[in-house]
């Protein structure tokens, strides 16, 4: 027949076409994104809040911080100093660096010049409201042997102002300046640590990065180890590396097994090697989904890829439609079997693809790019089945065992025999198992789950915490304002309510642009603190300084000059609070007061509370909230495409035919949430989306045994082996290390249980005596006749 | 970061201070300055200032025991007992010794010149570059330092001494110097037992 030669053509002018998109898009490396954060809903937030989180988040991504421990202070420095040198010399990062500047002149002359506004808090307080104690104090640190040390000369800072300033720079008590090497060292008990930072070039495409610095991260602690030292790094690049690693490891070890296993299975069922071309729809299936996501999402995440191979278990149900009617047929011819059960195969297509299309409704990008990737993989597969599978097996004679007929015999008699005795406990027992299971259903909401569990470098993240004192979060506050002068105040106001928090040990610290340049009215008040400052110089006179120069020193404060903010962030000094400042925008300008330790999200909302242009970034704690609320929107869009999925079924089913399609893998979802329940596994937004993707499946086996294309017995071989390979597939997510998707397996696996033992009563009437065989053609005018 | 203890650091360091060679060579003079277990005296520190014609003048007490740390008590024109050992460097309170916060490199320097006390002299060597003139009796140890950081801070740093060290003066890099006298310090077998009391909390 002429479509038979044509169809086989066009799908091969169409898979070349594929092909040739998806050689382009990996002609420079895999276009794979590892950070599983990348998939987290963007587009409910306004740009700016999403530019400040990039300037928080950026440097937590790409900065890595390494600890070179030994028990001699001189040996961790040298050793410190040979691995910044390979750092260096590995070419991966865009800066290393382990030693302070060596140049003073320029610190100092910045700290004299910013010495007032880098006080600290209770500083400027005791200037302000205690001058005589502040006098007093100055005086005793003069002779004091360890107290009022200074970068600057005394005679250049008689106030003693720039050694408290310094302690402002650098708020982290525990790193300490080695004044020999410019070494930042920490000490503990057994070992001094030498602090290394590097930046990660911020090339976030090229995948092997990550790779690559933990290879350097690894080398780096062999050479560490062998002179006897030891290291600890962190950092966000670590953790990509491992997710990439550990997702690459999976996709490989269960995706292997389910290959090995569906091998297994259609070599036993069908007893033909050519039967393994069935396999064909899986490799058009991952092709298409992966082109369809890099050609829509400019790139595919690795979770996508894992949960999306799982798809597998769906584009090799196709073939089974018709393969599985050679139980049914003494001459069974592919183009034949494959026509008569084309209205179930579109069938199953169609409500598939509502099923997954309902999912890119949500706002998460991870469901999206899921949903993408399954429509086109699903569409891909379903024309490879229809078009080019039916050549391949042109001519194939399949005579499978009959061990498989006399299983689904076995079954379908099991069922009639449970149908009959036990009715009612049937009819009692479900809806209770049910109803008790999802009353002890609990739910968990939480990112962590997103992340494989990577307790090693948990371990030295924490360790370096511990050691550094430095904890830096993603919390942080923006803060608007219509000018530079607004921004500071506003800023300000935060920082006395922040400066409480710090003394009351629930904040570790904060950064703020007010720290670095004081708003006018702050400025006013200290001047006039200044002022007044002559009337308490006894005790300092009394020490032998002269009163002229007590006097000068006072004048010049007074007409210290005043530069912008965009100056002095250009100062050295400065380069800390450098990512704080947004600029000006249309709105007015902005900057961000970055927070350091982890502080109860409750805290830090009231410290901003009743503040004009203050407001909390939380985004770990946004998410968090979130996952819950997409949990009820995607099942709510599951609802809706299920109503048009009964919409769809009318056509070829009637009302009554669509409902009972659709309520049995219903029933099957709600079934497996009970087991969730009983099991004591939480719900997660992952197991919705197991939940979700089973009522797709599920109405696949109800429409396959309903169609009951060459009877009932045979239908039910049909959906047993669609069930099975769904499970090698699926089921083996189970044995995941994430456990966002370990979760999402034991859903799926539950659903599917449910969904085969369920399917037989989509066969419309009483329940029939099992056939031992029928004629596909027959079957097909009883199909057409009803 | 801290002129000063480095300063005090190194005055302390020197004390005891370690061996290098020659005639009279620095093993001599380490294992002079070592062999004593507790040293105590007075001591004056005078900050000479070129903005100042007089000189800041501190006068106190220390107390110096090879195994345990230093004891500085600071008598005039402020009163203040520090207290430093491997813990860090802490400082007397109403409420009895409180450790000093390290934002500074105080607790760094006080653990250098602890390692001083032991004989560790791998940290100094390190930094300093070390000479050393005269006889056990009457000698002079210069120390220049190495590290481009702590050039911006000391030109030099010079102490003198006898059986122990009388005389420790540093050179600032922008003109002013420090000047630490232990013009009577005494040497010794063991701590008192209000000594033992001030290190043991």
């Amino acid at each position: 027949m002429q479509t038979e030669r044509t169809l086989p053509r066009l799908f091969g002018i169409g898979l070349l076409a594929l092909l040739c998109l998806a050689a382009w898009q990996w002609r420079s490396g895999p276009p794979v994104a590892a950070s599983l954060l990348a998939l987290l809903p963007s587009n409910q937030i306004d740009g700016e809040i999403r530019a400040a989180e990039q300037r928080i988040q950026e440097p937590l991504n790409r900065e890595l911080l390494l600890l070179v421990g030994h028990r001699e202070r001189r040996e961790a420095i040298q050793l410190t100093q040979a691995i910044a040198g390979q750092l260096r010399k590995s070419q991966h990062f865009s800066a290393v660096q382990w030693s302070v500047r060596n140049d003073l002149s320029d610190l100092r002359q910045q700290l004299l010049a910013q010495r007032l506004a880098l006080l600290p808090a209770a500083e400027k307080s005791l200037l302000i409201n205690q001058p005589d104690e502040f006098v007093q104090r100055r005086s005793g640190e003069l002779f004091d042997t360890f107290a009022g040390f200074s970068l600057v000369p005394l005679e250049q800072d008689w106030l003693g102002l720039t050694a408290k300033a310094q302690t402002t720079l650098n708020p982290h008590s525990n790193v300490q300046v080695d004044l020999g090497s410019g070494a930042l060292l920490i000490n503990d008990n057994a070992k001094t640590w030498v602090l290394v930072r590097a930046q990660s070039h911020g090339d976030a495409f090229d995948m092997q990065a990550p790779a690559k610095v933990a290879a350097d991260v690894a080398k780096a602690r062999e050479q560490a180890q062998a002179a006897g030292g030891q290291l600890l790094a962190s950092g966000g690049v670590l953790y990509a590396n491992a997710g990439q690693a550990q997702a690459t490891q999976e996709i490989s070890l269960l995706g292997g097994a389910a290959i090995v296993g569906l091998i297994a299975l259609l070599l036993f069922a069908y007893r033909r090697t050519r039967v393994l071309l069935s396999l064909l729809p899986v490799a058009v299936a991952l092709l298409a989904g992966t082109s369809a996501c890099v050609l829509w999402f400019g790139q595919i995440n690795a979770l996508t890829l894992i949960l999306g191979a799982s798809l597998i278990g769906v584009a090799i149900d196709y073939p089974q439609h018709y393969l599985s009617k050679c139980w049914a047929q003494q001459q069974w011819q592919s183009w034949s079997a494959m026509r008569a059960t084309l209205p179930g195969l579109t069938l199953s297509l169609a409500t598939n693809l509502l099923g997954y299309v309902a999912l890119a409704f949500t706002p998460f990008q991870a469901l999206t790019q899921i949903a993408v990737f399954s429509a086109a993989g699903l569409i891909g597969a379903y024309l490879c089945a229809i078009c080019l599978l039916p050549a391949c097996f042109k001519g194939m004679q399949l005579q499978p065992g009959r061990s498989l007929l006399n299983l689904a015999n076995g079954l379908l008699a099991a069922r009639l025999w449970c149908i009959k005795k036990a009715r009612w406990p049937m009819i009692i027992g479900v809806p209770l198992f049910c109803l008790g299971g999802i009353a002890q259903l609990h739910t968990q909401n939480d990112l962590r789950q997103w992340l494989g569990k990577e307790p090693e470098l948990a371990a030295q993240a924490q360790r370096i915490a511990e050691l550094t004192g430095q904890q830096p979060t993603s919390q942080f506050y923006l803060v608007r304002a219509a000018d530079e002068q607004q921004l500071l105040a506003r800023q300000a106001a935060l920082s006395e309510r922040l400066d409480a928090l710090v003394s009351n040990n629930q904040l570790r610290g904060y950064r703020s642009l007010n720290q670095l340049i004081l708003p006018d009215e702050q400025l006013d008040n200290l001047h006039k603190a200044l002022q007044a400052l002559p009337q308490h110089w006894q005790p300092l006179l009394d020490a032998g300084i002269a009163e002229a120069a007590l006097n000068a020193e006072v004048e010049g404060l007074l007409h210290q000059p005043r530069p912008s903010l965009d100056e002095i962030l250009e100062q050295t000094l400065a380069e800390p609070w450098r990512p704080l400042w947004m600029g000006k925008s249309a709105s007015g300008v902005s900057g961000l007061v970055s927070l350091d330790g982890q502080t109860a999200t409750a805290l830090l909302e009231d410290a901003a509370t009743g503040l004009e242009g203050v407001e909390l970034v939380d985004r770990l704690g946004e998410l968090n909230a979130l996952f819950t609320e997409t949990q009820i929107s995607a099942a709510t869009l599951k609802l809706i495409s299920c109503a048009a999925i009964v919409v769809l079924l009318c056509i070829p089913f009637g009302l009554r035919g669509a409902l009972r399609v659709v309520s049995l893998p219903l029933l099957a979802a709600i079934t497996a949430l009970a087991c969730l329940g009983w099991l004591g596994q939480p719900l997660t937004l992952f197991s919705v989306f197991g939940l979700l993707l089973i009522t797709a499946i599920g109405i696949d086996y109800a429409i396959l045994m309903r169609e009951s294309v060459g009877g009932e017995a045979v239908s039910l071989i049909g959906t047993l082996l669609s069930a099975l390979t769904s499970w090698l597939s699926f089921g083996l997510l189970l044995f995941s290390s994430t456990p966002a998707i370990a979760n999402f397996g034991l859903t799926v696996s539950l659903g599917l249980l449910f969904s085969f033992i369920y399917s037989p009563w989509a066969t419309p009437g009483q329940p029939s005596a099992p056939s031992q065989s029928a004629d596909i053609n027959q079957a097909r005018t009883q199909h057409a006749a009803s | 970061m801290s002129r000063f203890y480095l300063r005090v650091v190194c005055m302390l360091g020197c004390l005891l201070l370690t061996p290098l060679a020659q005639a009279f060579d620095l093993n001599d003079l380490s294992r002079q300055l070592g062999k004593h277990l507790v040293v105590r005296g007075p001591f004056v520190q005078e900050k000479h200032l070129r903005a100042m014609a007089r000189p800041l003048t501190s006068r106190g007490l220390f107390v110096l025991a090879a195994d345990t740390g230093l004891l500085w008590q600071l008598k005039t024109p402020i009163a203040q007992d520090y207290r430093i050992n491997a813990d860090g460097i802490a400082k007397r309170t109403a409420n009895g010794w409180q450790v000093q916060p390290g934002n500074n490199a105080a607790a760094q320097q006080s653990r250098l010149f602890l390692a001083l006390l032991r004989g560790d002299r791998t940290g100094l060597e390190a930094d300093f570059t070390l000479q050393l003139e005269g006889t056990s009796d009457e000698w002079t140890l210069t120390l220049t330092p190495r590290a481009l950081l702590l050039q911006q801070i000391f030109s030099h740093i010079e102490i003198q001494g006898a059986t122990l060290v009388q005389r420790i003066e540093l050179f600032e890099t922008q003109g002013d110097r420090t000047l630490l006298k232990l013009p009577d310090s005494q040497a010794s077998d063991a701590l008192t037992a209000a000594e033992r009391d001030a290190f043991a909390d």
